[in-house]
């Protein structure tokens, strides 16, 4: 064996021993582990959210289409190993002797859900498709046509016997103008019902299901090929408040994760640095006992690789444990079939160590090797009179090529590695400054505040590699912290506990008082009425439309597709709804006259309609012309019946009119709002309940995966503030004993020892604070597309947290030193 | 018949300048050494004194071959180190140049043993580790080796830095201020083994002190002031 092999692996065997090499390699296992488990635990919780979610579009991918599709393009599927259904939506009228109802057909297949279930009352387990011949339906059809289970009704040209009552429908829709109750009908059943013919209004759904690898390729495949009359989305590009839920989550689970591994870079960087000056005096011995360059290279090499090897295998193993526990913690809130066998989060663990060690240790491991062999005699000067910016590149350029990496979205990665490089610019400028107005109020304060300041004054350079790695590291946790308020009230916000989950539509104008003396009486809260007249828009500014677009005119798409002459639901209002903010023009003013209108802001855009256009609406056989005097920006999120067009009052009164509400109805009202409605069988309700508690239950297991991700970044920002204090301890070492020497008391040692800390904690927690107020207004705004705010709050806690824990950690690090005898302190150091 | 020792250390007009000042503007150069004539013959103990700051360290720095002159020339072992690059100096220095340090520089990481290894390792040498604990005993540390610098007393670790010096047989030693960082007693007796191997090996041995009574022990004393030889004491009679 080589020689150098030799006494490489001995030192590395040695100072593994003795604990010398503890902090690198602490930061490197921290490093790999963050990323370990983080994205494994995140790729986990974001496979089985999205497992849970897509039953609400009961596949993982969906195309629609106005017209049947290229069977070519179907037929594909089966070429990339994919589950196929196939689903018809129309409405039609069902009859059963005298009674008929508008109903809102949904023809499937037999394999139909892919994904989540479909129950039936009383039946034993999921169901796919009713057997031909027969329908499930909504309870409400049952009420309404005055049937029951076992009955026949007719559709269109055939005859159909209810053989179920549908409990549970994965896809069902959120939205609460659908045609009728749902009634369920084997696709094989259509061409007999004849109520398809040539100019029907339809829809087709074909639902895809498979391994994620095979969607993403046949995704690849099919994209280029979707037509204009046609949709290709999943769960995610659904516009409805799940889907927006999840694409936050996701968001601040990638950013989370991302924060995390800045954090680990930042200590692996603190530590090789540290590395590289511990190892100069043993450089220098070896060169002036004869060592040539290349030896030293050679054995420093294989000591870093041999350093780098176990780290990353402790790493793994510690990511792995970590990962373990967290999932055993949540299994519970997991869905059973959650299995993450994607060797992804491996791969980019390891590729993280490597560039870890690699990258950060360049620079250290570069002056360490030319380490000049005088220093045995004039004394080593540690790295900082040689740090040049260019040796920081490589270490910019790790820490990038590790979060596109990691988080494959290369404009977030650009973004944060150009403000981190700003936040460094600036906290070297605003810490010295600080420094120097602390070491002003220092000089007339007491004798341990005047030696804090001096020290931190004296350390200038060093302190600023820590207060930029503290800063950092407190500006990403409260980064987390408030951002995941945020995000988590929001959805509160957006689903409250009493929250609406039920609507009540078709309420005729007699029927506005009962229903408001029922709800007062039982003290039910509600939206209030909103009146609703049906209406085509039919000209702007006198120019005929041939297309109009509207939310709810597609059963569940929510996406507003081309539809010509389809009705909108419009209402009028003398007061701006909630949830509605006036983006341009003015809100009715209550002496106008004029007829007036208020558009939605996304139809407003889509069919460019501008303050003062004029709008046709056909009501009726009726033609009325108003003013767009308003564009509002609607919440669709929220569980209220939204509109695309209010009107000012008196313009719609004349015409035929029925009322919508959506009312939180408690468990304990149930009965009574069942036996009111009773009295009133034209009123239908729509019961939304089973919906939000679907929805609510996705909610609180992101919530969970994000307060985990937010332990696990807490963590790795508290070792790296460990790392960073344990760094400056050989300097602190010496000074102590110089001082000890001169005679300074312990007491006085002790307290200028932990007002350093704080002061510098203190000062970190200030600039994090102004950080994180930048870095939260671009994530709420650009990330999350929320309304940004600001969080002064959190300024006190950065400070305190900041000040409070960088001392506590300082003063237990240093104890250890505070404790030793002066001789033992000058033996050591001297 | 006289025998002529031969002569180990040969420097002849050797300078040494450096420039001060953080910027052009306030350059300034700052002689540290003026010419230097210095001959030292194969088995001589030589002292140089003088005063902090009057330029031996510099000179020992350049007479190890850890730092080149400015101008003059100087032969080791007959090799031109003056014109030799930093490689060729550390081969140098690897087959004839031993050092023991005021701060013993010890791999703090490394055991007593393993300290002592590393030059005999360096040279190749098969037997490092008998050679090492035959080196050990021999400065009364046999019971000691498997312990960390960080658990030897300052003395003891000087005692393992000498035993690392004379491992590899140097034809010549350098030593800056031996005893510097120990008490009298303790120096003393690194005095004693410190010319018991010298006498024992051969060696030669150039020191840098400022202790007079170690300086008194050497053949020669060489007293440095403003960067230069100001006074020559030969204690001993010239070999003949």
């Amino acid at each position: 064996m080589q020689m150098w092999v030799k006494q490489s692996l001995r030192l590395f065997r040695h100072e593994l021993k003795r604990g010398e090499l503890t902090i690198i390699c602490f930061a490197i296992v921290l490093a790999v582990a963050t990323v370990f488990s983080l994205s494994g635990f995140s790729a986990q919780i974001k496979s089985a959210l999205v497992n849970e979610s897509t039953s609400f579009i009961a596949a993982d991918r969906v195309l629609q289409s106005s017209r049947p599709a290229n069977s070519e393009l179907i037929a594909k599927a089966d070429d990339f190993n994919l589950q196929l259904a196939e689903m018809m939506l129309f409405s039609s009228m069902v009859f059963a002797g005298d009674e008929m109802l508008l109903v809102s057909i949904k023809a499937v297949s037999g394999n139909y859900p892919l994904r989540g279930e479909l129950l039936i009352k009383n039946a034993s387990g999921p169901q796919s498709a009713p057997a031909p011949g027969s329908l499930w339906v909504e309870q409400s059809l049952l009420d309404k046509l005055k049937v029951k289970v076992g009955d026949n009704i007719e559709l269109g040209a055939a005859n159909f016997f209810i053989a179920g009552i549908v409990a549970k429908e994965p896809d069902a829709s959120f939205s609460v103008f659908t045609n009728g109750p749902r009634v369920f009908l084997n696709l094989y059943d259509v061409p007999k019902t004849q109520v398809v013919q040539p100019g029907s209004r339809l829809t087709y759904r074909y639902l895809f299901a498979g391994e994620q690898q095979n969607i993403a390729d046949y995704d690849n495949w099919l994209s280029p090929q979707v037509e204009d009359n046609q949709r290709w989305y999943d769960i995610k590009s659904q516009q409805s408040p799940l889907a927006n839920a999840l694409n936050r989550a996701e968001k601040f689970l990638s950013l989370a994760s991302m924060l995390g591994i800045i954090l680990a870079a930042v200590a692996v960087s603190v530590a090789s640095r540290r590395y590289g000056q511990r190892h100069q005096p043993m450089v220098a011995v070896f060169k002036a006992m004869g060592a040539n360059k290349s030896y030293i290279r050679n054995l420093y090499l294989l000591h870093w690789s041999s350093l780098s090897a176990f780290s990353i295998v402790i790493g793994l193993c510690v990511g792995f444990g970590i990962q373990y526990l967290a999932l055993q913690y949540i299994s519970s809130y997991l869905p059973a079939n959650t299995s993450s066998d994607s060797l992804y989060p491996l791969f980019v663990a390891i590729i993280t160590g490597l560039i870890c060690a690699c990258a950060f240790a360049i620079a250290p491991m570069k002056a360490l090797i030319s380490t000049p062999v005088l220093s045995i005699i004039r004394g080593f000067n540690g790295f900082d009179s040689k740090t040049r910016w260019f040796n920081q590149v490589p270490a910019f350029v790790a820490v990038f090529t590790l979060l596109v990496l990691f988080s494959r979205d290369l404009i977030l990665s650009a973004v944060l590695m150009l403000s981190a490089a700003i936040v460094i610019t600036v906290l070297l400028f605003l810490g010295r400054l600080l420094v120097n107005v602390g070491r002003k109020v220092g000089s007339g304060a007491g004798q341990s505040f005047h030696l804090a300041m001096a020290n931190l004054k004296r350390r200038a350079k060093q302190n600023n590699v820590q207060l930029i790695s503290f800063t950092i590291a407190i500006k990403l946790l409260l980064l987390m912290v408030v951002v995941r308020n945020d995000l988590i009230d929001e959805w509160q916000a957006q689903l409250p506990d009493n929250a609406p989950n039920q609507f009540l539509i078709n309420v005729n104008a007699q029927q506005v008082p009962d229903v408001e003396n029922f709800l007062n009486q039982q003290k039910i809260v509600s939206s209030g009425l909103y009146p609703i007249v049906r209406g085509r828009l039919t000209a702007i500014n006198d120019e005929k439309l041939r297309k109009i677009a509207s939310k709810e005119q597609e059963d569940g798409s929510n996406q507003g597709r081309e539809g010509i002459g389809r009705e909108l639901n419009m209402t009028w209002q003398q007061n701006l709804p909630s949830e509605n903010v006036v983006t341009q023009g003015l809100w009715f003013s209550t002496s106008g006259n004029n007829a007036e209108v208020s558009v939605e802001a996304q139809i407003a855009q889509r069919l460019e309609i501008n303050i003062g256009d004029q709008l046709t609406f056909q009501i009726g056989s009726e033609q009325i012309q108003v003013i767009a005097t308003s564009i509002r920006e609607v919440n669709w999120q929220s569980m209220q019946p939204n509109f695309y067009m209010i009107f000012n009052d008196g313009v719609l009164k004349d015409h035929p009119v029925t009322y919508i509400t959506s009312l939180h109805v408690p468990p304990q009202s149930k009965r009574a709002l069942q036996q009111f409605l009773n009295a009133y069988p034209t009123i239908s309700v729509i019961d939304v309940d089973a919906m939000i508690t679907q929805l609510r239950g996705v909610i609180s297991q992101v919530s969970l995966a994000i307060e985990f991700i937010l332990i696990l970044v807490l963590i790795a920002g508290s070792l790296v503030l460990v790392a960073q204090v344990q760094a400056s301890m050989e300097e602190r070492e010496r000074e102590l004993a110089i001082l000890r020497t001169l005679g300074a008391k312990g007491s006085l040692l002790r307290n200028s020892t932990l007002l350093e800390f704080v002061v510098l904690g203190v000062i970190s927690g200030f600039l994090a604070s102004i950080g994180m107020e930048a870095a939260v207004y671009y994530v709420q705004t650009n990330v999350f597309e929320m309304t940004a705010s600001w969080h002064w709050q959190y300024w006190l806690l950065g400070m305190v947290l900041g000040g409070g824990f960088v001392g506590l950690i300082g003063l237990v690090s240093c104890r250890r030193l505070l404790k030793l005898s002066s001789l033992t302190l000058i033996r050591r150091t001297l | 018949m006289n025998i002529t020792p031969e002569i180990i250390l040969d420097c002849r007009g050797l300078t040494k300048t450096v420039v001060t000042g953080s910027s052009k503007a306030e350059e300034k150069h700052l002689t540290i050494l003026q010419p230097i004539d210095l001959q030292v013959k194969s088995g001589e103990s030589l002292a140089i004194i003088g005063a902090s700051g009057s330029g031996k360290t510099t000179l020992l720095s350049i007479l190890a071959g850890l730092d080149l002159p400015t101008s003059g020339e100087i032969y080791l072992k007959k090799q031109p180190m003056h014109s030799f690059d930093e490689e060729q100096r550390s081969k140098v220095r690897a087959d004839h140049v031993g050092f023991i340090f005021q701060s013993f520089l010890l791999i703090n990481s490394l055991t007593a043993l393993e300290n002592v290894m590393l030059p005999a390792e360096l040279a190749n040498a098969d037997d490092a580790k008998e050679q090492a604990i035959a080196m050990l005993n021999n400065v009364g540390l046999g019971d000691r080796v498997e312990h960390y610098p960080g658990q030897l007393s300052g003395g003891e670790q000087q005692r393992v830095a000498i035993a690392r010096a004379f491992i590899s047989k140097p034809d010549i030693l350098f030593a800056d201020e031996p005893t510097g960082n120990l008490d009298s007693q303790t120096g003393e007796t690194i005095i004693e083994l410190l010319f018991a191997l010298n006498k024992q090996q051969g060696t030669t041995l150039v020191l840098v002190t400022h202790d007079r009574e170690l300086a008194q022990r050497c053949d020669r004393q060489l007293t440095m002031a403003g960067g230069q030889f100001v006074q020559q004491v030969n204690l001993m009679a010239e070999v003949s």
